[in-house]
């Protein structure tokens, strides 16, 4: 792609996206409190998505444990919060733990490849879990704890904050994923002897890149359990959320940050839709999500983006 | 809209807002006797106590509209899978109360999404019974915030009566038959357990019941053979249980294992009627603690619940069930009460509760009450009773036990008669 | 205190045996075609759901049931391979270096479609199946069902069967080069698709034998798919992924951390010890206890 073409596509994606978001900007306006929870829930779920993304998308590597990260952060803000701490210095607390424990886990992890890293990502989120039910008492274990303060009672007031935050967060992802430092990731997970030939530090742009993933799920962990009003494990560690997370990455398409975006927001309101279906939603979303995979590789952003570069 | 002005819009807009100003006392009136009640279940259908809710809503709002409904006004439930979930449940409460224009809610019998459910009942300001859920916390937060919670009632026994009610039945069942003077007790680690044991290890001394050992197991365990050695070894003469996340597994291996202690106690999986089939015969001689059952006749309308559910849904009524019919109907009666479905409205008429259902005489605790907006428990009103498997059946045997049945053990349990 | 010892012994052999059935199955299926079946925990409730219907439903007696719920483990095993797996291997908008991922994506999916089929018809109870011998013998002076016996024996039988099957027949050589080269076997004349298959079917048998087994112990329910996947990787892990002798040896190593903690110290903290222990391997040595590569 020349230089010419790839610009044109830019600012194309620039628009649509601007129109999106103004879009989504004035829904409260016609959309009704229940469609608004939905959505910010979703997008928060988009901002765990993303940050999966670029961690898988241009590391290659395979997190299965993203609510590891998203859990420190969402139960380090909650317990900060029961002991009366204010609400924002909670959120960046939240950021900041799920950093800490990125890097205890990336910092041995990352000497791994393939399986063996998702294995140990793995663990790390059943270890969580295990902590938190073990520490019962503090944690509130499977009841979960209840939260001091919540972000705000307004439905339209928690849709904006979820908005503001996911764009903010998706504009700074995908302006990494451009830029030089993304591209190192992307070589060095399509090749990493190539890459590390040319000299690049792969170690220390695959740390960076985790750690950049566990500061985004971790704050968005935080500010979820804000909005619900509960941390706990069946919301924000359970491995079923961090299969979701995955879903809808993959849903969405890899490497372009803002699918990921797209398949969270689809698989949760593909979930609210089918609700009446009662039971058999999960089935039938995971049934969906399963037939983009075999059939549109790209995922949804991947089968919409096609056909401007078809030749 | 395109080759429009803007004064036409203006002028279109002041129409449409004209008429549905002019609508709306109509609307009130044609509202009032047309429009159905809407009462939402949010459940975890995929759970035998979850289904049993929501099913028995069906059966609960069926009998109600064929006498008439509520003031003329035909009942309708709105189902919601929760997927176990506590996110979900959320969503879902939200849909209800925004969307679909619910005046109340009832549900779930876990505790963790019954106290995640309480505080989104606080800030919609509509009603939220729990049909299931029996942690003292969620009774502690009506209590300690009153005018914040208020609108959360819990229509369940909550594990502090539990406790009682089981110490109640060894002592007036067991007692009188066997040698009962040393227990374990044996409780999955989970918070409703929790003023569970706190209350066993009260209440057995006081039976003359020595607590041998308080074991708490993980609920995802699945292997209980470590822990029926360590019991055997201690020799007691009972096990006192807190189960309910688990079940199957448990009873399956007490008897394959044919481990010579009786277990009695709460084992909310053995109350519902397909446990025998589940466990393939393995239930027999468990004792559990349940609301209602078939045969225990609390009241008229145990056994009728009873018939219409298994006609209908080819099975028993878990503890759940009971405890659903009656909630929608204390719901349906405190409307007819307040006579406006407004949330506040039925807060204070839910308050006045006494209601004769299947399970009891159903009143709500009140703010002098530790256990603000619980179930009041005590003779007369809801007791709970014993059950025992016996040959595929659940036989009651206590308060009051079926007509010639008797408290019968498998061959592999020892138990000292009493001289 | 011998008792004690007693006891942990025979409970912790019948549940490694247990573990180890279910992981070999898990890593031939890597060790020959490369392929992660993260749907592994919901092949095998699906073959235990079979078995407790059958005997169930259809009062048939436990070993027809059993019978029932191993070929139901096929069953699943080629709708896993033919709906989910090939497809994606086969697929050419994806590329290469990412077909590990998206079939590791994929059969999570298919897992959790499973898992929520199992539940939707039968609810999220566990299912047990009748013992297939009942009653209880003395050994040692300790009280075992013998059921759980008879797990151990036939888990050990199956593996003394796929060691032979592999090792003396035909079939199985082909199946062993597959697993160490199997470009050289394609140019050689093999038809890669028929080892597929093969490995496939055995998987499905080795699945479903330990699905059946699982329900007549301890019990299944749909709920622990993933908890049963995660078990096996963890032990395929622990033992080097794509060595059968390592999984069983990690089985029992994890099987009896597992008895010797939930005896010892509580049952809460039964998984605890295996897990650290994972940790540790990953990092000092992640090849596994027996892996290659």
């Amino acid at each position: 792609m020349t230089d010419g073409i790839r610009g044109l596509l830019r600012s194309r994606q620039v628009w649509i996206g601007l129109l999106v978001l103004a879009a989504l900007l004035t829904l409260p306006l016609w959309v009704s409190a229940y469609i608004l929870g939905v959505l910010t829930i979703a997008y928060y779920f988009g901002v765990f998505a993303m940050s999966w993304d670029l961690l898988f998308g241009f590391a290659n590597e395979v997190n299965f444990g993203p609510t590891f990260l998203i859990g420190s952060g969402a139960y380090a803000a909650g317990l900060l919060n029961a002991q009366g701490v204010p609400l924002w210095v909670c959120l960046i607390a939240g950021g900041a733990a799920a950093l800490l424990g990125g890097v205890v886990l990336a910092v041995p992890a990352l000497r791994l490849s393939g399986p063996y890293f998702g294995l140990a990502t793995l663990v790390a989120v059943l270890l969580l879990q295990q902590f938190i039910i073990i520490f019962a008492g503090r944690t509130g274990g499977e009841i979960g704890l209840t939260m001091n303060d919540v972000l705000s009672i307004d439905a339209i007031t928690n849709y904006w904050y979820a908005l503001t935050f996911m764009t903010v967060c998706g504009v700074i992802l995908y302006v990494l994923s451009r830029s030089p430092v993304g591209l190192i990731l992307q070589a060095s997970g399509q090749d990493r002897i190539g890459a590390s030939a040319l000299g690049f530090n792969i170690v220390k742009h695959k740390l960076a890149a985790f750690c950049i993933s566990a500061v985004f799920s971790g704050l968005a962990g935080a500010m979820l359990v804000f909005y619900l009003g509960t941390a706990s494990v069946g919301t924000v560690v359970e491995v079923s959320v961090g299969v979701q997370v995955i879903i809808a990455a993959v849903l969405g398409g890899r490497r372009t940050i803002v699918g990921a975006a797209i398949g969270a927001i689809f698989l949760i309101l593909a979930g609210e839709v089918l609700r009446p279906l009662g039971q058999l939603s999960t089935f039938v979303v995971s049934g969906i999500a399963l037939l983009v995979i075999l059939f549109f590789a790209d995922g949804l952003l991947g089968a919409l983006l096609r056909r401007p570069e078809e030749p | 809209m395109p080759g429009c002005s803007k004064t036409d819009l203006h002028a279109r807009a002041a129409l449409v807002v004209a008429a549905g100003l002019a609508c709306l006392p109509i609307g009130a009136v044609l509202g009032q006797s047309k429009e159905p009640i809407k009462i939402g279940i949010i459940s975890e259908e995929s759970a035998i106590a979850g289904a049993g809710i929501s099913r028995a809503a069906q059966v609960a709002a069926d009998e109600i509209n064929a006498a008439g409904g509520v003031d003329g006004r035909k009942l309708e439930i709105v189902q919601y899978d929760d997927h176990s979930s506590a996110a979900d449940a959320v969503r879902a409460f939200q849909r209800a109360v925004s969307q679909d224009g619910v005046v109340a809610v009832i549900g779930t019998y876990i505790t963790e999404i019954a106290l995640a459910l309480e505080p989104w009942a606080a800030r919609s300001h509509v009603p939220f019974i729990t049909t299931g859920a029996a942690s003292n916390e969620i009774t502690r937060h009506i209590h300690e915030t009153y005018d914040k919670n208020r609108f959360t009632f819990q229509e369940y026994l909550n594990s502090t009566f539990i406790a009682d009610s089981i110490c109640t039945s060894i002592k007036q069942l067991l007692q009188p038959k066997y040698v009962i003077k040393s227990a374990v007790v044996l409780s999955e680690d989970a918070a409703w357990t929790t003023p569970l044991d706190a209350e066993y290890l009260v209440c057995l001394p006081k039976i003359g019941v020595q607590v041998l050992d308080h074991i708490r197991f993980s609920p995802d365990t699945s292997d209980f053979t470590p822990l029926y050695n360590k019991i055997e070894g201690q020799k007691p003469d009972v096990i006192v249980t807190g189960i309910s996340h688990t079940g199957v597994q448990p009873t399956v291996q007490w008897a394959q294992q044919q481990l010579p202690i009786p277990m009695i106690g709460n084992s909310s999986q053995a109350t519902s009627g397909t446990f025998w089939r589940d466990t393939n015969g393995a239930a027999a001689g468990i004792v559990a603690f349940s609301l209602a059952v078939d045969g225990a006749d609390l009241t008229p309308k145990t056994q009728a619940f009873i018939n219409a559910y298994a006609k209908r849904f080819g099975e028993a009524p878990p503890y759940t069930g009971f405890t659903t019919v009656d909630a929608v109907n204390v719901v349906a009666q405190a409307i007819k009460r307040a006579g406006s479905t407004d949330g506040e409205k039925l807060v204070t008429a839910l308050e006045q509760t006494d209601y004769v259902g299947t399970i009891g005489r159903v009143q709500f605790l009140g703010r002098d009450s530790e256990f603000t907006h619980g179930m009041k428990f005590g003779d007369g009103y809801v007791t709970g009773i014993a059950l025992q498997w016996q040959d595929g059946k659940q036989v009651p045997l206590w308060p009051k036990a079926a007509p010639q049945s008797k408290i019968v053990f498998p061959s592999f349990t020892h138990l000292s008669p009493k001289p | 205190m011998s008792m004690l010892a007693f006891q942990i012994l025979i409970d912790g052999f019948a549940i490694s045996a247990l573990y180890g059935l279910g992981a070999v199955g898990f890593t031939l299926m890597f060790g020959v075609s490369g392929v992660l079946n993260l749907a592994h925990g919901a092949t095998m409730v699906v073959a235990a759901v079979t078995a407790w219907v059958v005997a169930g439903h259809y009062a048939a007696n436990p070993w027809l049931a059993a019978v029932a719920g191993v070929v139901a483990g096929v069953v699943t095993a080629f709708a896993t391979y033919y709906l989910v797996v090939r497809p994606i291997q086969r697929s050419r908008s994806v590329p290469t270096v990412e077909k590990e991922i998206f079939v590791l994506t994929g059969t999570l999916l298919w897992g959790i479609m499973l898992q929520e089929a199992v539940a939707y018809f039968y609810t999220d109870n566990p299912k047990t199946v009748p013992p297939l011998i009942a009653g209880v013998m003395q050994i040692g002076g300790v009280r075992t069902p013998v059921n759980e016996l008879l797990i151990a024996v036939i888990c050990w039988a199956v593996i003394g069967l796929l060691w032979l099957l592999v090792n003396r027949t035909k079939a199985g050589k082909v199946l062993l080069a597959a697993s160490i080269n199997p470009r050289a076997l394609a140019i050689l004349g093999f038809e890669l698709s028929r080892v597929y298959i093969l490995v496939w079917l055995i998987y499905g048998v080795l699945a479903g034998i330990a699905g059946v087994l699982l329900a007549t112990f301890l019990g299944a329910s749909s709920g622990q798919a993933s908890q049963l996947t995660a078990s096996a990787f963890s032990i395929v892990v622990l033992g080097g992924l794509g060595s059968v002798a390592g999984s069983l040896l990690a089985a029992y190593v994890i099987g009896y951390l597992e008895t010797l903690t939930a005896y010892l110290i509580s049952p809460t903290y039964r998984s605890m010890p295996a897990l650290v222990l994972l940790v540790l391997v990953l990092y000092v040595r992640p090849n596994g206890l027996l892996g290659r590569r």
